[in-house]
């Protein structure tokens, strides 16, 4: 028995020692960064391996040219194409340990919205590295992309992300609106109950960025409202991002034909914009293509509109 | 046999119809954007005669008459279908507690719709005929699943059997909708949004799709008053007195399920209303199914119209969803009434 520990003792201190000198080797790729929830992760070597659960963070992994590194991703992760080749696992509340275990990541990102103590100490306990990423701003996707850059070795590739999306957004800064125009963002359908964007979310801090004036901006966060309140407080523009499925009436063909709404100055000149593919509602680079498309659209419209005015 | 209270059924409906139009007046009037009276009145005189308003009309006349006037028509239909049917079942069952929503029907006419909004299942030119046969047809069929199931388990249909049953076949139904929802995949969103279900966007046709469905299930259940009366003092009792209880049976079951299927198939599933304003009517009117079930019509009807406009101002500009407010008042009250019959 006491040769056993003995040998055991042995065992463990050169363990420790090799342990030691290989951190000693490898100590200049070492890479050591604080998470969005502040929990330092330090990693040995860039992430070669990583699973996202949120749809942002594949956007990012593969907008810094990493998508061979992702392994896994969740369920809901739609753009670009190629991430439908990825191993998809379950996110959100149903977050599954084992299956993201089977996947060998170095490092798990997710969001703090879906995650639960046991469920970081487990992935912990079995040397998965996790880390959280969760902008509710624009100036948080800027951390989330250099989050991400530095994990996976690409700060480069994030600082160039984030100086293009910074002169996206100043270019549309510098000849932004006059703030008289209204907008007003349907994020679901008549048909299932109107719920738009309040304030605190990307949306609205686009729109408030390009001088354009949220019709809901008076609410908090994502909202059900009354039909009636839209008639009320007529936008002179109106963002869908319903989807299509290609049967039945394009989203904007259904807002136009909506019986009352005829008088609403976007029904009336027709100045509905569909954004069916998340571009102004994920924190992710898109956000700024998502900010580029709303802007012409206004700019488009107000041109078409003033021989007649 | 006639007993006195019978000889008021004119005043008493005359009662209950003026309250009706009281409320429903009361509600296209009162909204989340405020309209004066004068002009609530001015529009739609002025739609009735097909004459446009004046410009400073506009939005009272775009708010009022395509959007709150059919919205407080639906909501008043569904109200007293649901009612109407909560009050039939609850006799034919003899069970206080028997609604479409705690028996499961309402679960099995969601899971109808879903599969023919999952399947594509549609008639040619008719675009929403598809998710309402079917939501009727599985609401008829969980009732005959229900109530076979609870008959096999005990034979007099006692209230705790055919509760458990319903919350089992509820759990059932909506574990087939989550199955059925992931695989799916792109109709999901819309399936998903479906099963919370909105009376917002409703239209003259819906309402006139429900105003039908309620003139006929309705005035089948109205006449089959006396031989639920029968039923709610026994099956033999019904059966002595020249009942047929197999063919009675069946037609009522089917017109609930005709009324459960439609108004689920327009306005989700709103729970409780079934059961909450039979039981609040049976105060007033007492058990006969002569007067309770006219009155339960329109007392559903009044009871949905104000929850529907508490769930439009209370947190305006928000809005509740409907089935969140008629559940909170429901809920309580299904407590009460399960404690009430226990200590009996």
């Amino acid at each position: 028995m006491k040769k056993l520990k003995k040998t055991g003792a042995l065992l463990i201190a050169a363990l420790m020692l090799l342990a030691l000198s290989s951190c000693g080797k490898g100590a200049d790729t070492t890479v050591t960064l604080t998470d969005m929830m502040g929990h330092e992760v330090t990693l040995d070597k860039p992430a070669e391996r990583i699973v996202a659960l949120s749809a942002a963070d594949c956007e990012i992994v593969y907008a810094l040219g990493a998508g061979d590194l992702l392994v896994g991703r969740g369920e809901w992760c739609d753009y670009p194409a190629e991430v439908f080749d990825v191993p998809s696992v379950e996110s959100g509340g149903n977050t599954n340990v084992e299956q993201i275990l089977l996947l060998k990541p170095d490092v798990l990102v997710m969001s703090s919205m879906a995650q639960t103590e046991e469920q970081v100490k487990q992935l912990e306990d079995a040397g998965v590295a996790v880390v959280v990423s969760d902008a509710k701003d624009i100036a948080g996707v800027y951390t989330s992309i250099e989050l991400l850059g530095k994990l996976l070795g690409k700060d480069a590739e994030a600082a160039k992300i984030i100086s293009d999306m910074k002169e996206g957004f100043a270019g549309i800064e510098a000849n932004k609106l006059d703030g008289t125009k209204s907008v007003y963002f349907e994020v679901s359908p008549l048909e299932w109950g109107l719920w738009t964007a309040g304030k605190n979310t990307f949306m609205d801090e686009i729109a408030t960025m390009m001088g354009l004036e949220n019709c809901f901006g008076d609410l908090d966060g994502w909202a059900e409202i009354s039909e009636e309140q839209v008639l009320a407080r007529n936008p002179d523009y109106i963002v869908t991002i319903t989807m299509y499925f290609g049967e039945g009436p394009t989203p904007v063909e259904e807002i136009l034909s909506r019986p009352g709404w005829e008088n609403v100055t976007a029904v009336r000149n027709q100045a509905i914009l569909n954004l069916q593919n998340n571009e102004l509602s994920r924190p992710a680079p898109r956000l700024a293509d998502g900010a580029k498309m709303l802007y012409d659209f206004v700019i488009e419209n107000a041109q078409a509109l003033t021989p007649a005015a | 046999m006639k007993r006195i209270g019978e000889q008021f059924d004119g005043w008493i409906y005359a009662v209950f119809a003026l309250v009706t139009l009281c409320v429903f007046f009361a509600c296209v009037c009162l909204g989340s954007v405020p309209i004066p009276l004068r002009d609530t009145v001015q529009v739609v005189h002025d739609a009735v005669r097909g004459v446009p308003s004046g410009a400073a009309l506009s939005l009272a006349r775009s708010v009022v008459v395509p959007i709150r006037l059919p919205r407080v028509l639906c909501v008043a239909l569904v109200g007293a279908s649901l009612s109407l049917a909560g009050a039939a079942m609850q006799g034919l069952l003899k069970n206080p507690l028997a609604d479409g929503s705690t028996l499961g029907v309402s679960s099995g006419a969601s899971l109808g719709a879903v599969l023919a909004i999952a399947f594509g299942i549609t008639f040619p030119r008719l675009p929403f005929a598809g998710t309402m046969v079917m939501a009727i047809l599985f609401a008829l069929l969980s009732l005959l699943i229900i109530l076979s199931l609870s008959y096999r388990l005990d034979g007099s249909l006692s209230t705790s059997t055919i509760i458990l049953i319903g919350v089992i076949f509820s759990m059932f139904a909506s574990s087939v909708m989550s199955i059925v929802i992931t695989f799916a995949s792109d109709r999901l969103r819309s399936i998903t949004f479906w099963t919370m279900g909105s009376l917002q966007g409703s239209s003259y046709r819906n309402a006139a799709i429900l105003a039908a469905t309620l003139a006929v299930s309705g005035t089948v259940l109205l006449l089959h008053a006396r031989e639920l009366n029968a039923f709610a003092i026994g099956d033999d009792n019904a059966r002595q007195i020249g009942v047929n209880v197999r063919r009675v049976r069946l037609t009522v079951l089917v017109m609930v399920s005709c009324l459960v299927g439609v108004c689920v198939s327009i306005g989700g599933t709103i729970g409780f209303v079934g059961l909450v304003t039979p039981h609040m009517v049976r105060l007033v009117v007492g058990p006969n199914h002569k007067r309770l079930l006219p009155a339960s019509l329109f007392s559903g009807a009044v009871f949905l119209m104000l929850a529907d406009l508490a769930a439009r101002t209370l947190f305006s500009p928000r809005e509740l969803p409907l089935g969140v407010v008629t559940s909170m008042v429901g809920a309580a009250m299904f407590v009460a009434i399960y404690y009430r019959s226990r200590w009996r």
